[in-house]
Order: structure tokens, then sequence, then C-alpha cells
């Protein structure tokens, strides 16, 4: 039985995807035009149930549950579907909530499980709608209904989701904890299911829905204050059309003036040179003298020194002077090719009395090893010489290096 | 935001500067100037800047639910309520021009709401839509001649540019960007909107129930 319905589900997913196009094309469009597609496909979808035909003379369209999934998964704004019918999904947690009491009772435990399953099932799913629904709500909040043009829709829109709130508040006050606890009895599985798990979810989304009322309420007034700004000024037009020689009353004429006409004159003016006066004369003049004058004509043209001749010659010979150091590593290497023994870089340091420093003169031995041609790297062997750290293990320490011929 | 931030401002704006700009009748808003606009919603700024402008008889007043400030009297005697009675004249005489350039601005860009503080207008795009619509076009040559505007062009080019250049002085809008055709409308538009309200209110015109009915009316 249920490899049969999974092979049914697995076509049936295989049918949307092959014809993802006309599904995609019904969707956006809300019907599908049946000269355009292939009359043995439409067919096809319309008896597996994804396309539907309301009216017999109405184009086919998506079925809803379709639609639901390719809205949610699109995150599609537009989509302003809430199932906000909590009561009928607490009947079924309630009754399936029964059946498995009963089946325990019974030491029925396979049944049990099953009920339990689909128990989970439909709790889980119910809190998912729930989440969902805000989510959606939110989302055409957070955009002020932008997928409607003017503001009259939005105002509808608006009031729109504020009944949907409300009925989902109204849904969620049905849920009687109390209620529930005396279902679950002293069954760890329901009371995890229906206590633990059902009130944090619905504690959110009460908070959350009474934030979400709060911001629409708030949109709301903001949608309401343009609108009636265009129309006073749409009114004030009209009536000074059909008044035209209408003046507003003098407000101001009142013993209390109102606030809003109490606008002092303004006693600063933008400031500005009154050359009139002869008291600035000096002062002005002595700015005057300060002004740079920049005049960009009589900039003196340095004539560039074009005479310089250019000769084509060849390029001098020219040599790198060799590292001292380089070239006491190498004659190392050769004094290990001419003696054929392995010796360490440090003592043959020492030998030779040289006064590199150690370190360096390892760093220069290691490099020149790694440094020398495929061919000649293969007639040496080299090995570092040293010990792991004491502490960390997985660092070594090298003192130093020993060579000889491979 | 916290009082720190605040104090931040009032340190770095200083009151010297909001006390001028009030002088000089200008009215401050988020949109005109930010910081000054801060600095005032914070209270001891705020009374920094009363307290002396209390000395020489004037006073913050606020309008826009407080979101734009300017400067009135603090006593009202006879001088001062002959200068608000000719302010308050300037005011109606330039109501008309003003809402019709509203209107325009609304209608032309085709957008659901009217101009409010913060808006932008692109003046070429706006320009070509006016130019390209023979009402629109109409309805500028008669509102450039208003006495408010005062333009004798005839072309729209000439109209426009002088009806924006007026704007801004009036300070109904400012120009960020000196290079860029790129306007803002400042919270002094709120106040003219405060105004109608108060007009319509206390009159008794009723102005927000024509327009419904008239659009009712269109509907049918």
């Amino acid at each position: 039985m249920s490899s049969n319905l999974h092979q049914a589900g697995v076509k049936l997913l295989k049918q949307l995807g092959r014809h993802a196009d006309v599904i995609m094309d019904a969707y956006l469009a809300g019907s599908v035009s049946e000269s355009s597609h292939d009359p043995a496909v439409i067919e096809k979808l319309k008896k597996s149930g994804l396309l539907w035909r309301p009216e017999p003379d109405q184009a086919l369209r998506l079925k809803r549950s379709v639609r639901a999934l390719l809205e949610e998964g699109l995150s599609d704004e537009r989509n302003r579907q809430i199932d906000s019918n909590v009561g009928s999904a607490l009947a079924t947690i309630k009754t399936l909530a029964d059946h498995y009491k009963e089946a325990r009772y019974n030491v029925d435990y396979s049944a049990a499980e099953a009920y339990l399953a689909d128990l989970s099932e439909h709790v889980y799913s119910f809190t998912d709608s729930l989440r969902y629904s805000i989510r959606v709500l939110w989302g055409r909040i957070n955009n002020e209904f932008g997928y409607v043009g003017t503001v009259n829709a939005k105002i509808r829109e608006n009031e729109l989701a504020q009944s949907q709130v409300t009925e989902l508040l109204n849904g969620l006050e049905m849920f009687q904890f109390s209620e529930l606890g005396e279902i679950a009895g002293d069954i760890r599985e329901l009371r995890r299911l229906l206590m633990t798990s059902l009130q944090d979810t619905l504690s959110y989304c009460t908070q959350e829905l009474s934030v979400v009322q709060g911001r629409l309420l708030e949109l709301l007034g903001r949608f309401r204050q343009i609108q009636g700004r265009t129309r006073l000024l749409k009114g004030w037009l009209l009536h000074t059309d059909l008044h035209p020689d209408y003046q507003p009353e003098n407000h101001v004429a009142h013993n209390k003036i109102p606030a809003l006409f109490n606008y002092a004159e303004a006693i600063l003016k933008p400031a500005h040179v009154d050359i009139s006066n002869p008291h600035h004369e000096f002062e002005l003049l002595q700015m005057v003298a300060q002004i740079k004058a920049i005049s960009r004509d009589e900039r003196i043209v340095v004539p560039r020194d074009t005479h310089v001749t250019f000769e084509m010659s060849e390029a001098e010979d020219f040599d790198i002077p060799d590292n001292p150091l380089k070239v006491a590593v190498d004659e190392y290497f050769c004094a290990i090719i001419d003696s054929g023994l392995r010796q360490s870089a440090l003592e043959y340091l020492q030998q030779q009395q040289l006064d590199w420093d150690s370190e360096s003169w390892l760093y220069q031995v290691i490099g020149g090893y790694e440094a020398l041609p495929m061919e000649h790297k293969q007639y040496f062997e080299l090995e570092p010489i040293g010990k792991p750290h004491p502490v960390y293990t997985g660092n070594f320490i090298v003192t130093d290096v020993e060579l000889w011929l491979a | 935001m916290s009082s720190e931030v605040y104090d931040n401002d009032t340190v770095l704006v200083g009151a010297g500067a909001i006390i001028e700009q009030l002088l000089r009748g200008e009215f401050i808003c988020r949109v005109t100037n930010e910081e000054g606009w801060r600095a005032l919603k914070n209270n001891s700024t705020r009374e920094r800047v009363e307290t002396y402008l209390n000395q020489i008889n004037r006073t913050i007043a606020s309008a826009g639910e407080g979101e734009v400030f300017f400067c009135g009297y603090q006593q009202l005697g006879e001088a001062e309520r002959k200068v608000v009675s000719s302010q308050f004249k300037e005011i109606c005489s330039a109501l008309i021009p003003l809402v019709e350039w509203l209107v325009l601005v609304q209608e032309a860009s085709g957008q659901d709401a009217p101009l409010s503080e913060g808006a932008p207008i692109r003046l070429t795009e706006l320009q070509a839509r006016i130019e390209d619509t023979p009402a629109f076009s109409e309805q500028l040559t008669k509102l450039s001649h208003y006495r408010l505007f005062g333009s004798s062009s005839s072309n729209v080019d000439g109209q426009i540019k002088l009806v924006f250049k007026r704007l801004v002085e009036l300070g109904y809008l400012t120009k960020p960007n000196a290079e860029k055709q790129i306007y803002i409308a400042t919270g002094k538009l709120d106040y003219l909107y405060e105004v109608i309200r108060f007009i319509d209110e206390t009159e008794g015109l009723s102005l927000e129930a024509q327009a419904e009915t008239a659009t009712q009316r269109e509907l049918i």
C-alpha cells in the first residue's frame, strides 16, 4: 500500500516537472488556453487533478493546492490567502488525540504509533500554517501593499488583512490549554505535542499577531492621511472653482490667534555688502585689495625641452654579482661530491670556519638544494636533523641538515 | 534613541545656527536641516533656543505634528498683530496657486499621494510629461501667471523653471545638488496642508466631502 502511494506520488511529481511550463503559464495567467498547448497534455493534467474547470464554459485553472504550493515556494507577494480556520484544525487534533488514547488503552501499539504520527503531522502543519500566515502578513505590510496601485486599493487590502488578523486571533482564542491538558492526561508524548509545542507556538503567534495588528493600523492611518490630503486639495480646487470670489475668513482677527498663523516676520536678512555706506568704504577697499587676481590669459608658457636627441644603441652588458653565501653553499655541495661522504651542514660550516650565521646558512643550504634542477637534485639526499617540539605535537624543530650523495 | 545621541547632536549643532535660521523666517524640518531639526526635538536645546528667542519676544512654533519648526511671536501686541495679519494674507493669496501646482505635480507624475515632506521631484521627467500633455501645459501656463510666480514666459521650459525657482525661494522645495535637477519637498508643504485643513475645519467647507461626491459623480 505504502509503496503504491509512493509510486503514485512520484508519478504525480514527475508530471508536474514534465509540464512545468504549462503549469507556470496557468499560474501566471490565471488560466490555461487550451488551444496553445497539446490537448493530450491538458487532458493528462486534468485527469491527475492538477487542472480543473470551475464552470463548463470557463477556461481551465490550476487547482488551489498547486497554486498554494507555488505561492509559498516562490514567496509570491500577491498571495493573500490565509487559512484562518482554526476550529477545524483544533477538532481534528482533539479527535486524533482521542484515537491515540483509545489505541493505547487497548494496548494496540502499532495503531497508537500510527495515530501519534498522524497527530504530530497535524499539530506541526497547523503551527506551520500559522507561522506561514504571519509571514504572509508581514510580507504584505513590509512592501506596504505594493502589489496594488492606488491608495484606495491599499486601504481595502489593509482592511482585508486586518479582518484576517482578527479572525486568526479569534481562532487562537478557541484553544483552551486546560482542555488540551485534560485530553493529554499524563501521557508524555501527548503532553509534549499538545502542551509544550503548541503552547510555545501559540503564544509566539499571538504576540506576533498583535504587533502585526498595530502595524496595520499605523499603515492605515498613513494611507488615510494621504487620501485625506488628496481629497483636501481636490476639494479646495472644486470649492474655489465654484466660488471664484471666495476668500478665506480673516482667522487672525480674533482675540486669540491660532498658533498655526503666529508666524513672525524675518528679522535677519541675507547678508550683503552695502556699497553706498561711506563708513564702510575703508574696510571694503581693504578687502578688495586683498582679492587675488587670477588671470589665466597671461600664463607664461614654458617651452618644452624637445631638443634632446634620442638614439638607439646596444644595451650594455651587466651582470649580477654572485651572492657570497650562495657561492659558499655551492662549494659545500662540491665538497660533498668530492668526498662522497655524509656531512652535516653545520659541521662543514665549523670545519671551513665560515662566518655565516648558522640559521641563514641552513636556510641557504635547504634553498640551494631545492633550487637544483631535477636531474642534479636526484644525485643528492638531504635530511633534516632535529627533534619534535617537547610540548606541541606535530612541530619538528630542525637544528641541522645532512647532505650526502644518493 | 538614547539621550546620549541627542546630547551629541546638541554639542555638534549648537543653538546659534538654529536661532539664525529661525530668525531668517525659515522653516526647520528634517529635509532642510536635519541636524537642527533633531536638536530642536531635544528638550534641552529647544529650551536654550526658546530662552534666547523669548528675549526678543519670539518663540518656537511647530506644525505638522511637531515635525516642522518656525518662529512666532511670544506676546502679540498691536504691531505683531499687524505683521501676523499681513503674513496670513500672504499665505492665503498663495494658497490657490500652490494647490493648483500640487495637483498638477501629482497628476502629471501619476502619483497616488500628493507631495509631502521628503518626496523628490525630477524636474526633467516632470517637464517632459507636462510637455507631452496639452491639458497639463495649459494648467502650468495658468498657474505660472499667478502673481506668486509671476511668469510671463509662453513656453513650458521657462514657466516651469521659474515656478520651481520661486518655490525654492519660498522654502517649499529644496535643491540638494545644484548640478542636478532634483528637488525635494520640505516640511513647509506639510504646514500648508495644515493651513488648508484649518480653514476647512473652521469655516466648515467640508472640502473632503466635496471631493468625494465629485469623484463619485465622475465614476457614474
